[in-house]
């Protein structure tokens, strides 16, 4: 169980206006949950996680994972990034295998866990390629394979698939259902797509800039379907699935005066 | 290709592949290696040309036919107390043990620069300092404190090869992505971990541009101090043939001179062939 209670990071500005990124932001993110925060640009959703992987200090509040504070980033809290940060001069199976051996896991016991975590994202065959050989979506692929490989207790994504075009986008949706369905990790995901949103969460945060904060949230169920059929259009066809993308966005788009006491 | 074969006007894609094009095709043809030895060969006829009609006195040009002959006249009786063999080893020595004291002392001190606040302030101040005065307006300097002999010659080259490689090995610290230090961090590694796994190979293609500029500059140091201050070495053998106007064995040492300068460029690119493969390419 990772707690956020009354989580705030306030950066210091040029005009001596303090930028208010996240104001006291409270969150559970329960075992085998995806919680998906949803929100436009400067709202805190990446700043949020940043704070849980502990790359930023919390100004004020606290961030627990299983009772333990977060002050620094750790090999519990595995991070999948917008950008992959695979490293040029390994190869893919050896970039999967980097968390296992700064944990001095033998090199033959970390191959081996390595190349099933490549199987489980479909790219065994790429083992032995350099990450540069690989499209933009395989390099996704190996990041979250990398990140499993540690077997963290809470995967963190932030914008994995912002920059993929849209029909790969909709592939490694797919592949993210499945792999969640299969290893019941949970999982925080940072997205600005509301139908990414919809379609992968157990739980919808959404979230509203100047000051950062948690506005709405919502509970969806469509992730499981969409894991067990891996189709995507019945989903986003769906009444419910309309109708809350059509709420998502109105809270989204509301004036930001208008927006007090939206708060569930 | 498509295009040619759809045009009325062309038949056989042999032609249309002859044709000049701004597009890039193959590696191949985008490879400049033809054309560079072609003007190197027009280079040297030029030369042969200008030598056979006496465009120039063989005083200023002589030609290639003379410095052949001086060329194995000096690889085998030796010229200015030394064959071409000791003159060459004399001044591959030097930029050797200068080249070793700029990676063994400025990769280790430009990483810690990088790393530490501390280091950075204390060293930056005296390397800035003295990386902005030409190396030969301190070699007199050098000579008074360290004397004539080998010692104030390598001191001389091995600060200029020292602050090009230092400063590469820092920049190349600060150059590192910070989503790949998070990354290894969330990944678990240590601070000696994130070091020798991510820093280090981060920073090296920046360290191995510092040692190609420390190359350089230690060869164009190298020849100058011979020149001044010196009993052997390419440079010093350059000075003793032009004071005796022997313009031949003054190209021999050129032709040498330049020849090193090609194998240490040839040398560098093929260790950052070896070494980065990947540099650029994520």
């Amino acid at each position: 169980m990772l707690r956020i209670r009354d989580a705030s990071v306030t950066f210091p500005a040029s005009d001596g206006q303090d930028v208010h990124a996240l104001d006291h932001v409270s969150l559970d993110i329960a075992p085998a949950s995806i919680v998906v925060a949803v929100g436009a640009s400067g709202c805190g959703k990446s700043t949020l996680l940043n704070a849980i992987a502990g790359f930023l200090p919390l100004s004020e509040g606290t961030i627990t994972l299983d009772g333990q504070e977060i002050v620094a980033p750790g090999g519990d809290r595995g991070v999948v990034f917008q950008k992959d940060t695979l490293l040029p001069w390994a190869n893919v199976l050896d970039n999967v295998a980097l968390g296992l051996k700064y944990r001095g896991v033998p090199r033959g016991e970390r191959h081996e866990r390595s190349r099933h975590l490549l199987e489980l994202v479909g790219l065994a065959d790429f083992a032995e390629k350099p990450p540069y050989e690989l499209s933009g979506g395989m390099r996704q692929r190996v990041g979250i394979a990398r990140a499993l490989a540690t077997d963290p207790k809470i995967l963190l994504m932030d914008e994995p698939f912002g920059a993929l075009d849209s029909l790969t986008r909709e592939t490694m949706q797919q592949l993210l259902a499945s792999v969640w369905a299969k290893t019941g990790k949970q999982i925080l995901f940072i997205t600005h797509s509301i139908e990414e949103a919809l379609t992968l969460g157990t739980t919808i945060v959404v979230m509203s800039p100047r000051p950062g904060r948690i506005v709405a949230r919502f509970d969806a169920d469509f992730v499981r379907d969409f894991a067990e059929s891996g189709d995507i259009g019945p989903i986003q066809s769906h009444r419910r699935f309309i109708e809350l993308r059509q709420e998502i966005r109105s809270l989204i788009h509301q004036p930001e005066g208008a927006r007090t006491g939206t708060l569930q | 290709m498509t295009l040619a074969a759809n045009s009325p006007t062309s038949f056989q894609p042999a032609t249309a592949q002859r044709k000049p094009s701004l597009r890039p095709r193959r590696a191949a043809s985008t490879s400049t290696f033809g054309i560079s030895l072609v003007t190197l060969a027009g280079l040297i006829a030029l030369w042969f040309l200008a030598a056979r009609f006496g465009w120039a006195s063989p005083l200023f040009l002589p030609s290639p036919a003379d410095v052949l002959t001086q060329f194995t006249a000096v690889a085998a009786d030796g010229y200015a107390n030394g064959t071409l063999l000791d003159h060459t080893l004399a001044s591959l020595g030097r930029i050797g043990a200068a080249l070793g004291v700029g990676i063994f002392v400025g990769i280790p001190l430009g990483l810690l620069m990088g790393l530490n606040r501390w280091v950075k302030g204390i060293f930056s101040v005296p390397i800035d300092l003295y990386w902005g005065l030409p190396p030969l307006a301190y070699l007199p300097l050098l000579i008074i404190w360290l004397g004539i002999g080998e010692t104030s010659k390598i001191v001389l080259l091995s600060l200029s090869t020292f602050a090009p490689i230092c400063f590469a090995a820092q920049a190349g610290v600060r150059s590192v992505p910070v989503e790949r230090i998070n990354a290894a961090l969330s990944l678990g590694a240590s601070r000696l971990q994130l070091f020798t796994s991510i820093v280090l190979p981060s920073a090296l293609p920046e360290i191995l541009t510092g040692l190609k500029i420390a190359i350089g500059a230690g060869l164009s140091t190298l020849v100058a101090a011979e020149l001044i201050a010196a009993q052997s070495g390419l440079g010093y053998m350059i000075m003793s043939a032009a004071n005796f106007l022997a313009t031949d064995v003054v190209f021999v040492g050129l032709i040498v001179i330049a020849a090193l300068a090609f194998a240490f460029t040839s040398g560098m690119r093929w260790l950052e062939h070896r070494l980065i493969p990947w540099k650029g390419k994520l």
